[in-house]
């Protein structure tokens, strides 16, 4: 990638979101650096996916601005995204097309060229089956899906991760990822600092290194009976 | 451009693969092609039957024998309006008006051979003509390819992997138009191609060469018209909060457009400007010739003509008198007439002129109206072409009854003896040739139209950038 990893930062600062007077994003400060792995856990309607479609620019912020890598996503709405990769909780493709054909449409969606045999290889990495990727995805199941997902966010080589709530692995490598998630024993595998968020309200962050599973399980728990 | 054609290319593939799409689109290919191919074949048939009465019309008339010239004036001929081989595409109001006139002494008849006269009310609304399929079929189509385009991928959520990726909606719209363009194309190119060899078959020689114009003027109107469905349809589809109600509003922006303003449009302009029925319109034409005389029972107006032309060449009496009294009281009698038709018909045109203009109004909400105007007047069967054929038949008239009253004035015994004509006379009338306007003369009639739907295409193509750029993604 022609970009360097210094550059793909995800800053919020002071980010909100009302809808009509119910606040579901209250201001929030967040910096994720490049290589780090960012958990967002909370329960549904806690605001993880409302940050994710405030940094997708999919809604627009009350108050506040989104960057990646230095880019304010509402005033270079296109430009911010070919810098990251988007992994929904649950990926959908189009029945029609086969596994291959929906990377393909994806991939170059986003900009990239590649040879059939790179597609492959990408299928391949996200561990689908050769047999499988020349089926229609009507057929597919959701881990399937998961798998052309996948393929399409490595093959867009993106340095920073937006990932929805996702319930199959990926290899982060050098990627930052943002991770919102209910799974509390993926956060604490997968990432590197944890923030634990309720009714709008980013509550705490944690680095994983420093917490045992047990003690992100109580403070998780502390915050939910607030 | 890279990412729309990209765009296109994969709705077009998966339009193809769709069961549904094949299946409609099949429907509709299979109507129009048999449209196409039964108004071909109607088309050659009373085209035939037009040629040979045309051609038995004349031979009657030279071969009526020996007679007077005013028998022959009452004999008359038939005119039929030629077929323009793009009529088998569009009727138009051609079984409304009908296309054959009986030319005669004294009146300018109405129109015969009217085919609704004789339909019933369901083949009225049954009538399957290209000119159908095409306006209301295939938008019908489009609605149903295009309903879902944004709404769809966002309820399935598509829409939010696209978007991810740093997709432009504008591209995105106009991707999802050139596939739907593209997949049309698979039906529609075909039956454009059946169609033209259609016309090319209909046509005598000479015929194709004044036909590619108007097919060239129908077929880009056509385009713009499916253009500005698929943008409507698209902008809905954007707007709309779920691809149900997206359905909802094109189906009734579908019924609206096709079924629901041409009536309205018909009562309003019935209302604003109401046309005299048939029998007022005889009746009222009937007490104004009676005004004149007939040129045969000598009444008021006939005494004063023979005291003036007494007085002209200084005579005492009819028999005394350079010309013969008869002839120049009927075609007296014809000029009465003329002006009375002139002031009649061209008062009912005008009415139906005005209609016409309250239908061009109501046609900027609805452009279905506007195309049907286009369509009928490029195939030649509008009513202003209607119009056209009818005033050169009625100068044909005219022109039988001077050059018989003519002979009468000239060549008739002054003293009243019988005087009989013969084919020499009957060839002085030269057959009668119609040649039906050029593509031009209808463009500058239908030129509101064209703009109806020059606009709506312009205006669907902003509103559906407009609505995909402020589409909602989640």
């Amino acid at each position: 990638m022609a970009y360097h990893v210094q550059n793909i930062m995800l800053v919020a600062s002071g980010l909100s979101k009302s809808y009509a007077g119910k606040v579901a994003l209250h201001p929030l400060n967040l910096r994720i650096e490049p290589g780090e792995i960012f958990c967002l856990l909370g329960a549904n309607g806690a605001g993880k996916t409302t940050t994710i479609n405030l940094f997708l620019n999919f809604i627009a912020p009350t108050a506040g601005k989104a960057t990646i890598g230095g880019l304010d996503v509402t005033k270079e709405p296109l430009a911010s995204k070919r810098l990251l990769a988007y992994i929904p909780e649950q990926v959908m493709l189009y029945k029609n097309l086969t596994g291959l054909e929906n990377l393909e449409y994806f991939t170059s969606l986003a900009g990239g060229r590649h040879t059939a045999s790179e597609l492959a290889g990408f299928l391949d990495e996200a561990g689908l089956a050769r047999a499988d990727a020349g089926k229609r995805v009507g057929a597919y199941s959701k881990g399937m899906r998961q798998k052309v997902g996948i393929a399409i966010a490595i093959a867009k080589g993106a340095r920073a991760l937006l990932l929805d709530e996702p319930t199959s692995g990926l290899d982060p490598k050098a990627s930052n990822e943002f991770m919102a998630t209910y799974d509390l024993f993926r956060a604490k595998e997968t990432g590197t600092r944890v923030g634990i968020m309720k009714q709008g309200h980013l509550m705490a962050t944690y680095t994983t290194s420093e917490l045992g599973h047990s003690d992100l399980e109580r403070i998780y728990l502390e915050h939910m009976h607030e | 451009m890279k990412m729309t054609l990209l765009i296109a290319r994969k709705e077009f593939t998966e339009m193809l693969r769709d069961g549904r799409f094949r299946g409609a689109g099949a429907i509709v290919f299979t109507l129009l092609a048999g449209a196409l191919l039964l108004g071909w074949q109607s088309h050659r048939e009373v085209s035939a039957q037009h040629r040979s009465a045309q051609e038995a019309t004349r031979a009657q008339w030279l071969q009526q024998g020996k007679k007077n010239p005013h028998s022959a004036a009452h004999y008359g001929v038939y005119a039929f309006k030629p077929q323009v081989p793009l009529s088998l595409v569009d009727h138009g109001t051609d079984p409304y008006t009908g296309v054959a006139v009986w030319l005669e002494a004294h009146k300018q008849n109405e129109f015969k051979y009217r085919p609704a006269q004789d339909a019933t009310a369901v083949q009225r609304l049954g009538e399957l003509t290209g000119a159908t399929v095409l306006q209301l079929l295939v938008p019908l189509l489009i609605v149903l390819l295009t309903f879902s385009a944004f709404s769809g991928e966002r309820e399935l959520g598509t829409l939010r992997q696209l978007f991810s990726l740093g997709v432009s909606p504008a591209e995105l719209a106009a991707g999802k138009a050139l596939g739907v363009a593209a997949a049309l194309g698979v039906w529609l190119v075909p039956a454009a191609i059946l169609g033209s060899v259609a016309i090319v078959a209909a046509s005598g020689g000479g015929e194709v060469m004044a036909a590619a114009p108007r097919a060239g003027w129908m077929g880009l109107s056509y385009l713009l018209y499916f253009g500005a469905f698929t943008g409507v349809s698209l902008a809905v589809s954007a707007w709309a909060p779920s691809s149900r109600v997206a359905l909802m509003v094109l189906l009734g922006f579908w019924m609206m457009n096709g079924l629901v303003a041409p009536r309205v449009a018909a009562d309003l302009a019935k209302s604003q400007s109401p046309s005299p029925s048939a029998f007022a319109f005889a009746q009222q034409m009937q007490l104004a010739l009676a005004k004149g005389s007939d040129g045969h029972d000598p009444g008021a107006r006939a005494k004063a003509l023979e005291t003036e032309l007494l007085k002209k060449y200084n005579v005492d009496r009819p028999e005394a008198l350079p010309v013969n009294l008869l002839g120049v009281r009927l075609q007296d009698s014809e000029n009465h007439g003329n002006e009375v038709f002139d002031e009649s018909y061209g008062a009912l045109w005008e009415n139906f002129a005005a209609q016409n203009r309250i239908h061009q109004r109501v046609a900027w909400m609805a452009p279905g109206l506007a195309m049907r105007s286009i369509s009928m007047g490029f195939a030649g069967t509008d009513f202003a072409q209607h119009t056209h054929f009818a005033k050169a038949a009625e100068e044909y008239r005219r022109m039988i009854q001077r050059t018989m009253n003519e002979e009468l004035t000239h060549r008739a015994p002054k003293t009243g003896a019988p005087h009989l004509a013969g084919p020499e006379l009957w060839n002085k009338v030269a057959p009668f040739a119609y040649t039906a306007p050029e593509a031009g003369w209808v463009a500058e009639r239908q030129a509101p139209a064209l703009g109806v739907v020059a606009g709506w295409f312009a205006g669907s193509i902003l509103l559906a950038g407009w609505a995909a750029r402020r589409i909602r993604v989640v």
